[in-house]
């Protein structure tokens, strides 16, 4: 085996992980498949495909502007590569926000509903043209391999110096916009990264890391192909990025020390050291490693360098993109796997399509070869065995079909399908109600609880023959079962029901026509409902109805028991006025004997996702 | 003509009418916590909700409807709009889904419908429909306490004001959203600090659209400029270049 084959072969897992993943995001959802939520909007696939993405595909404009702008004729091997990473950059960070945006089918419409101001449509139009002119500026390269097209290749030629203008003005815009997303929220970013001058930043910064980029990507592609890597242009262009990182580190000093915020960085809170460990690794290290001779000319000095630069801004890009926002929202955002497995899908299939570009169209100056894609390096005919072996290529390509296809099989298998089923509802199981003549009803054990005078509404209700009322039977075999135990979940209904147990009692096999009527299909909606033969379930006088076989959440279990007594109590007398108001209940002071269990955590109603009484009915006249 | 809403805190009893009778306006679903709601009690669901601090005081929280939204400024394809009205409508056929409205507003209001394959974003209207034709909105109509209610700008500014004046020492002299981030049109009258209603305490008055328009306005002068220097260093290179050519060739 070779570095290629494998190499390949693992982009090719990632991507088959990533298209399960991307169907299944389509099919239900953002709010299943990622751990975005309405604090964190913004996730890893804005933050690192999109953000990063494009500072990533910097490379393009910077090495055009180096070869064709101030003419280093010197780097023209390396502004190929560059401007093809660069495009594929820029059709990564559109896949990406495809899965990103809710309505990626109306991504087009930033063409015809205009809203200048909106930096992100000035970062949607630029990254458009861009990457039209990209294509423009890319496709002499395919072209060159047919004659047919030789007079579009020449026509194509001609404007390379306008289209090479444009990309670096079009890329300015755009690389520099980017941060001005960001100047809409200065109460949410942390003051270390929030700057008036942020689009400066990221402009400054763009430039060093396309340096940085098309250097890492070169040496990345020479250990791929084992090819003497080319130290001595690194090198140059780590000498740039050298100017250009001081630069951007002054720049960014400066701004922080203008607007007082320099306190900020030794304050000891995890952003300032997330802020200080971000500087070393995205400017500090790099600029010491390129600044010395020997390092900056050692293959593992540059290595390290670029890789750090790299590594460095894209993380400079995701802490402003949301990762410092924590503080202000207070959501703790961690992206899910999913999100991970889109992020590095997208990646692995940009970098598929230059691997396939690299191989068939004259990228660098001498075209490199899969070794197995040679007919000689592997005999398509064993000899020994009198089998015909395949030819290789097609014995590659079977392998990364079956990789691709056993990661999206994978993928569909381990999808967390237990959120998807529940769609995201958080799974909160009720507790018991605690006290004795009152009682103190808090399910979920949030210290949001009600005070339920127990002994005073059985008084009220006519003592002993009240308990029907509000109670209905007992688990089977059971004394006194908890409300809690079978209305088992806050908020969402739970199956109580156990089938075995009831088709053994009756009988196994023969007795499903005690509860399922012969000619229909078995199934629990259309069975026999609990109160049919468990006649004792529904006593007389009791407020209960037994809507399915299904308990219902522990909220609604109390508050239709409770709420179903109050309205009609309501009208009754004058004073009672109040029985249907939430206060009434949810604000009961606890008595003495509770307060020191209780204490200070009673807190009366908390009216987060609260279900409102009587919503089905709508009021006449709307 | 800019209407507003004011919500006097220290009248509300928390009887949640205001929320009961949006859900019935709208149709909105039956709400149970999902895992990316934040606990605010908004969601895509429930566009007012009523907050609860220590002391029996009930805060309605709902759309600010700013005078200079930050959700409109950054709408990439303007599906966000500020009627004359006052209220901030979405318009879901322009929306592509991107999310930046979420993330530009100070009160962290717009929802996103998470579960859906087709989402779309959910706030609070103002009852645009109803206040068109001259009536008021579902939420205010509804209070029995007369702790929200619906007026002029101009005029329910003044109420406030007025209501400062009469009972000293009942409310903090300030009515929240008078000039905060260049005004809403949801005002609050309060006996305590409403910051929790915001990402950060204090907003201070500047207009959020007014920290993006520099970097907008300058976006054509980057443009040419970024071309002019380009184009003038190819230029200088060039005609060195071609200088020391023509030195070799005479050499």
């Amino acid at each position: 085996m070779n570095r290629v084959q494998n190499t390949k072969l693992v982009l090719w897992l990632i991507a088959g992980f990533a298209a399960a993943v991307g169907i299944t995001r389509f099919v239900f959802g953002l709010g299943v498949t990622t751990n975005l939520t309405d604090a964190t909007p913004w996730g890893l696939w804005i933050g690192f495909d999109v953000m990063g993405g494009v500072a990533l595909a910097s490379g393009g404009f910077v090495l055009t502007a180096i070869v064709y702008i101030m003419k280093r004729e010197k780097y023209h091997g390396l502004v190929r590569p560059a401007v093809l990473t660069a495009f594929l950059g820029y059709i990564a960070v559109v896949l990406g926000l495809l899965f990103d945006l809710g309505l990626p089918w109306n991504i087009w419409h930033m063409m015809i509903y205009w809203n200048p101001h909106s930096p992100l449509f000035e970062v949607g139009w630029c990254v458009m043209l861009y990457t039209t002119v990209l294509l423009l500026e890319f496709s002499p390269v395919p072209l060159e391999s047919t004659s047919r097209y030789a007079r579009v290749r020449t026509f194509l030629l001609k404007f390379r110096f306008p289209f090479v203008m444009l990309g670096i003005m079009l890329s300015t815009l755009h690389q520099s916009s980017l941060g001005s997303l960001f100047l809409i929220m200065p109460f949410k970013l942390h003051p270390l990264w929030y700057s008036n001058i942020l689009p400066i930043h990221f402009f400054l910064s763009a430039i060093a890391l396309g340096l940085m980029m098309v250097s890492l990507e070169s040496l990345v592609s020479h250990w791929l192909y084992r090819r003497k890597a080319a130290t001595h242009l690194v090198a140059g262009l780590g000498k740039a990025a050298v100017w250009v990182l001081s630069v951007y580190l002054v720049v960014k000093l400066l701004d922080i020390a203008i607007s007082g915020k320099f306190g900020l960085i030794f304050d000891g809170s995890w952003e300032s050291f997330l802020f200080i460990a971000e500087l070393l690794i995205s400017i500090i290290i790099p600029l010491l490693i390129f600044a010395v001779p020997k390092s900056r000319n050692s293959l593992a000095g540059q290595g390290i360098g670029s890789f750090m630069v790299v590594f460095g801004l894209v993380f400079n890009r995701i802490n402003v993109g949301g990762l410092t926002m924590l503080r202000a929202t207070g959501d703790v955002y961690i992206p899910s796997w999913t999100e991970f497995a889109i992020s590095a899908g997208v990646v692995s299939t940009a970098a598929l399509v230059f691997l396939f570009a690299v191989e068939k169209f004259n990228i660098w100056e001498k075209r490199p070869i899969d070794p197995q894609t040679l007919p000689d390096t592997m005999p398509s005919f064993d000899r020994a065995s009198e089998v015909w072996l395949g030819v290789p290529a097609v014995a590659a390509r079977t392998k990364y079909s079956l990789a691709f296809i056993l990661s999206l099989s994978i993928g569909f298998a381990i999808m967390p399908g237990s959120k998807i089923q529940s769609q995201g509802v958080a799974e909160v199981t009720a507790q018991k109600a605690r006290g004795g003549d009152v009682l103190f009803i808090d399910g979920n054990r949030d210290g949001y609880g009600v005070m339920f005078k127990h002994t005073d509404h059985t008084k009220r209700l006519e003592n002993a023959q009240s308990c029907v009322k509000c109670h209905h039977m007992n688990k089977p075999l059971d004394q006194q079962s908890g409300c809690y135990e079978c209305h088992r979940d806050m908020y969402s209904s739970s199956d109580v029901f156990n089938h075995d147990w009831h088709s053994d009692y009756s009988g196994s096999n023969i007795a499903c026509g005690q509860c399922h009527s012969a000619g229909e299909e078995r199934r629990a909606e259309s069975a026999k409902k609990c109160d049919a033969c468990h006649t004792d379930l529904i006593p007389e006088g009791t407020l209960i109805e037994v809507k399915s076989n299904m308990a219902s959440s522990y909220t609604d279990a109390m508050h239709s028991m409770c709420l179903d007594c109050h309205t009609q109590k309501a009208p009754e007398v004058a004073e009672r006025i109040n029985l249907t108001l939430c206060t009434t209940c949810h604000e009961a002071a606890p008595p003495d004997y509770l307060k020191s269990e209780v204490g200070e955590s009673l807190r009366g109603p908390y009216f987060n996702h609260v279900v409102i009484p009587g919503l089905p009915e709508r009021t006449e006249g709307d | 003509m800019s209407k507003a809403i004011l919500t006097d805190i220290t009248k509300c009893i928390g009887c949640l009418e205001c929320v009961k009778v949006c859900k019935n306006t709208y149709g909105l679903e039956y709400d149970v916590p999902r895992t990316w709601q934040k606990n605010d009690g908004l969601s895509a669901q429930n566009w007012t909700a009523v907050l609860q601090k220590p002391g029996k005081k009930y805060i309605r929280k709902q759309c600010r409807h700013c005078l200079e939204p930050a959700c409109v400024t950054v709408c990439p394809v303007g599906a966000l709009h500020k009627t004359a009205e006052g209220a901030v409508m979405y318009d879901s056929d322009k929306c592509l889904g991107c999310r930046y409205c979420m993330m530009a507003c100070p009160y962290g209001i717009p929802r996103y419908d998470w579960d859906k394959p087709v989402p779309y974003i959910r706030k609070c209207i103002m009852c645009y429909p109803k206040i068109k034709n001259g009536e008021q909105p579902a939420c205010t109509a509804a209070c029995p306490t007369e702790a929200t209610i619906f007026g002029e700008r101009d005029a329910l500014i003044a109420e406030a004001h007025k209501r400062i004046k009469e009972t000293p020492g009942k409310y903090i002299d300030k009515v929240w959203g008078e000039h905060e981030i260049g005004g809403t049109s949801v005002l609050y009258l309060s006996d305590i600090d409403l910051g929790f209603l915001s990402y950060q305490p204090h907003l201070g008055n500047t207009p959020l659209p007014n920290r993006t328009e520099p970097a907008m306005k300058a976006v054509p002068i980057a443009f040419a400029g970024m071309g002019g220097l380009m184009y003038g260093l190819n230029w200088i290179i060039r005609r060195r270049m071609d200088k020391q050519g023509k030195k070799e060739n005479e050499e």
